[in-house]
């Protein structure tokens, strides 16, 4: 028995265990096998939610273009461009003094892919003479450079990425990357029992874990699927998880999900991740470019993105940098030229938040609400859709930069406390209707209140322009010469008030006709027109040119009661650009999949809303404005041959200062206020003028030269009387009327049907 | 003094008001007579037929985009055209859109984006561009004469018969004058 006692108990023991080994097989196996489909799950299908990217519009490179070398070379800088003497690779330059030499990238365009090409731009003064293949010397018309990146649309505390193809990467990234942060990777199993063993063992001596002895796959399993705790359960986890990937996958696999999914940086509260949008968003290119000194530095990051921030602490990060490099040195990676070479480049990290960060967060505002008519949020956030906007980066910074200076100078010559103007301005295609360029205020990079298109300001005399139209376009009662009255005018109005509009200067100038009364921005002769065709005309004619809002009404309507947004202006102002053919504004040209598969498109849409004719007589009128209004100002940054039209508004009090206006092919808005919406002593002459004379200088103006329809005729009038003029008449202008409203009879002065010239000569002589 | 010498001058040549003289003298100065023919034309030359009402009259206006557009946009319309006869109108509109921006009052531009509408279908779209076209054409006759086919095309699938007609009349007009030598 005492024999069998312990051998009972051996048996005992022994199937106990058996039993507790099998169960526990059994478990691990169900535990193995949930990880086994977590894991392929996650492989499989899309691994990340990818933001959509917003595009902006791509340059077009012409035989004919106006551009000058240094504007050509500023924005190859601006994508991005390296200057290389040998052309070695895509988005690459050579310039002198006529002539660039330009490696253009390659690109999936919403039409078809543009190929990487090298071609020889020729300049002849200050524009393109000829653009031609450097390899066969074969002529070429016209081809785009790639479009920056100037955006994403990531949930508010989300991950962005731009995906690479493992092929795509530098094979220094990927020898560097094994050599800094796992030298085994390709030859162990998932896990380095080496690396743990020489972990475990400080992590012993420490008590507590300190360094972990991860390898490339653990990183990603950890990164993928895991918190960031570092617990041994945690660990052990991930040792699992990690072996069962090196089963399914290849280490190429493996190591393409580790360089799109590795965080290395923060923007504000979005989180950059990936060594392609790394590579956008501190150097402003696309991965495949990226110098040894540069890759170091993506690669140095791992280690902590923040710790090593090159932008917030240089010191730190160029040390960690040449560390990387060192071991790139050491390990044959690069030789020592190439090594003395980088060590010798400063960090290179493009300034402030760009490379694909939120550079112009008020455009893609205006584009993520156009978007979100057609696109869920959770499309717009996770497929990675690629959006190609209107937006024109040489418009948009002139129209910053405008906006910044003009405010800072204003404040300063006028005494105002600095700080306290804000601005906002839009900049449009007049025919397309494009939204070229959008600013919401002098915090340019700021994603704040959105101004251009949020502020509902009263836009004041920016109306006059319709209240005129609507009475031109009754032929019989109205012409560009009518003699207004510039007289009080005392209303009662529905609730009771009694209404007595009065002008700007306080006085009264006697009767006007037309034209002046709306160059000169009086309110009276307008207030009488306005009466004249009643509110609802008005109203309707401004409807007409694509307001959409809800405003009453009113007689006040005639002098600008009504709230609109600078981007509602552009679009208002627009239609009367194109001659009355009203384009609906859009940032959006087109949306591919991340694929690069055609998905939608916003083409362009016009429609005739108001006549031809009266439109015309407007714009005639809106010149005046500006040759002897109250816009003559543009001319002191504009040259005097420039045709524009425009409209200054300047609402009560001066709380709100208003211009806007068009060249041929461009309409730009610009309104300067206060937030608080108190006065700021500005006119819409003194302080939203100069802003807009220098951003159309700066984007180089066409002159506004809209052709007559064949509804208008352009008779030659004495001024005096409005009569028909000729040569017998000393004071006269030539005006555009409504073809056969014009005035019938000859003004006395003029030899009028006189047919027999000696007659006139007599009379021009003697006189009458 | 001066008075006198030109009073003498202008009384000697109005002596001569009624003899040939008169014109050779006078023309620089004086306008042409309204509504009265300036001179009988040589019987072999075969009179201009008037044009239909707001074409215009003045020869040499471009017939083909060649003739009015720059390298780049002919080059975008040839590839528009292309796209367009292989049965691809959005690639027609986009590369039409890419010459627009370069050349936005191109009314030979508006016109062929008004037959890409056409194919796609967009036939509200086809029409008002095809009128945007005709208001930047100057009075090409040429121009018009697509942009009016346009219209009538769009309107007749919009159902709009009485619109069509009109927009077909105007076709049959231009037609003739074109036909009879106008714009040549």
């Amino acid at each position: 028995m005492a024999r069998r006692k312990p051998r009972t108990l051996r048996i005992a023991l022994a199937s106990t265990l058996l039993v507790a080994a099998s169960v526990g097989l059994v478990f691990l196996s169900a535990y193995l096998l949930r990880l086994d489909r977590e894991i392929r799950e996650r492989f499989a299908g899309a691994r990340w939610a990818l933001p959509a990217q917003v595009y902006a519009a791509p340059m077009e490179i012409y035989t004919g273009l106006e551009l000058s070398p240094t504007e050509l070379v500023h924005e190859l800088n601006r994508l991005g461009y390296r200057e290389d003497p040998h052309l070695a690779g895509p988005g690459s330059f050579v310039p002198s003094r006529s002539q660039i030499d330009i490696h253009v990238r390659e690109f999936a365009f919403w039409d078809g892919p543009q190929p990487a090409q090298t071609l020889a731009v020729r300049f002849g003064g200050e524009r393109i003479a000829s653009i031609a293949r450097i390899g066969d010397g074969a002529p070429v018309d016209i081809f785009r450079l790639d479009p920056m990146l100037i955006g994403s649309i990531s949930p508010s505390h989300g991950e962005d990425r731009v995906l690479v193809r493992i092929d795509e990467v530098p094979q220094l990234l990927i020898d560097g990357l094994v050599a800094v942060e796992d030298r085994q990777f390709y030859s162990h199993f998932g896990v380095s029992p080496r690396a743990i063993l020489r972990a475990m063992l400080a992590n012993l001596r420490a008590g507590r874990v300190v360094q972990g002895g991860s390898t490339i796959t653990q990183q990603l399993v950890k990164n993928f699927f895991l918190n960031n705790r570092q617990t041994w359960a945690r660990k052990i986890n991930e040792a699992f998880m990690a072996l069962l990937i090196e089963r399914h996958y290849d280490k190429d696999e493996i190591l393409e999900a580790y360089l799109n999914e590795v965080h290395l940086g923060q923007d504000g509260s979005r989180a950059v991740h990936g060594f392609g949008l790394g590579a956008r968003f501190y150097f402003n290119k696309p991965l495949a470019e990226l110098e040894p000194q540069e890759i170091a530095l993506l690669v140095g990051l791992i280690k902590g993105p923040s710790f090593y921030n090159p932008r917030r602490h240089a010191e730190r990060a160029l040390a960690r940098r040449n560390l990387v490099l060192e071991v790139f040195l050491a390990d044959g990676l690069i030789d020592e030229a190439a090594y003395r070479r980088a060590l010798a480049q400063p960090l290179g990290v493009d300034g402030g938040r760009s490379g694909g960060a939120e550079r112009y967060p008020a455009f893609v505002d205006l584009v993520k609400r156009q978007l979100r008519g057609q696109y869920d949020e959770a499309d717009l956030t996770n497929e990675g859709l690629r959006i190609f906007t209107t937006l024109n980066p040489r418009v948009q910074e002139a129209l910053e930069r405008r906006i910044v200076e003009g405010l800072a100078e204003i404040e300063r010559t006028r005494k105002i406390k600095p700080q306290t103007l804000q601005a906002a301005g839009v900049i449009t295609s007049a025919d397309g209707g494009e939204v070229l360029a959008l600013v919401a205020g002098r915090e340019v990079r700021f994603a704040g209140f959105n101004r251009a298109l949020d502020a509902q300001r009263p836009i004041g005399s920016l109306v006059k322009p319709f209240v005129y139209l609507t009475a031109l376009e009754r032929p019989g009662e109205f012409n560009l010469y009518s003699i207004l009255p510039d007289e009080p005018i005392e209303l009662r109005l529905p609730h009771g008030a009694l209404w007595a509009p009065r002008n700007y200067d306080r006085q009264l100038h006697g009767p006007q006709p037309l034209y002046r009364a709306l160059a000169q921005s009086y309110n009276l002769p307008t207030v009488y027109t306005g009466l004249r065709v009643g509110a609802e005309q008005v109203l309707r004619t401004i409807r007409r040119a694509g307001y959409e809002g809800d405003a009453q009404a009113l007689p006040s309507l005639f002098l600008g009661a009504i709230g609109m947004s600078p981007l509602q202006v552009a679009q208002i102002y627009g239609t009367l650009a194109a001659g009355g053919f009203q384009a609906p504004l859009s940032a959006i040209r087109e949306v591919q999949t991340k694929d690069g598969e055609p998905l939608s498109r916003y083409p362009i849409a016009v429609r005739q809303t108001l006549p031809d004719g009266p439109v015309y007589l407007i714009g005639w009128g809106m010149q005046r404005v500006v040759s002897e209004g109250t816009g003559r100002g543009v001319y002191a940054a504009l040259p005097g041959h420039a045709i524009v039209a425009g409209k200054t508004g300047t609402t009560d009090d001066y709380r709100d200062s208003w211009f806007a206006g068009f060249s041929a092919d461009r309409v730009a808005v610009i309104w300067v206020g206060r937030d608080d919406n108190q006065p700021t002593g500005l006119s819409g002459a003194s302080g939203a003028l100069p802003i807009w004379a220098r951003v159309m200088r700066d984007i180089g103006v066409r002159n506004f030269d809209p052709i007559p329809p064949a509804s208008v005729e352009l008779l030659r009038v004495d001024r005096l009387t409005g009569l028909l003029a000729d040569g017998g008449c000393s004071d006269t202008l030539e005006i555009p009327f409504m073809a056969g409203w014009g005035p019938q009879e000859w003004a006395p002065c003029a030899y009028g049907g006189e047919q027999s010239a000696p007659l006139r000569w007599l009379r021009e002589i003697f006189g009458d | 003094m001066k008075r006198i010498v030109v009073l003498g001058m202008v009384l000697g040549l109005s002596a001569c008001a009624s003899s040939e003289g008169q014109r050779r003298v006078w023309t620089p100065e004086e306008p042409t007579i309204v509504g009265q023919p300036v001179a009988t034309p040589a019987p072999s030359v075969p009179a201009r037929p008037l044009p239909p009402p707001g074409i215009s009259d003045a020869p040499g206006q471009p017939q083909r985009a060649e003739d009015l557009s720059g390298a780049a946009v002919t080059a975008l319309m040839r590839q528009a055209r292309t796209a367009l006869d292989a049965g691809a109108p959005q690639q027609a509109a986009s590369a039409l859109e890419r010459a627009l921006r370069i050349e936005p009052r191109n009314p030979f531009v508006w016109s062929l984006l008004g037959e890409a509408y056409l194919a796609q279908a967009n036939y509200a779209q086809a029409d008002s561009v095809a009128a945007k076209s005709n208001a930047l054409a100057h009075g090409n006759p040429w121009v018009e004469l697509q942009n009016w086919r346009t219209i009538a095309n769009a309107r007749a699938a919009l159902g709009d018969p009485s619109g069509e007609s009109a927009a077909r009349q105007r076709v049959r007009e231009l037609e003739q004058w074109l036909q009879d030598g106008g714009g040549r």
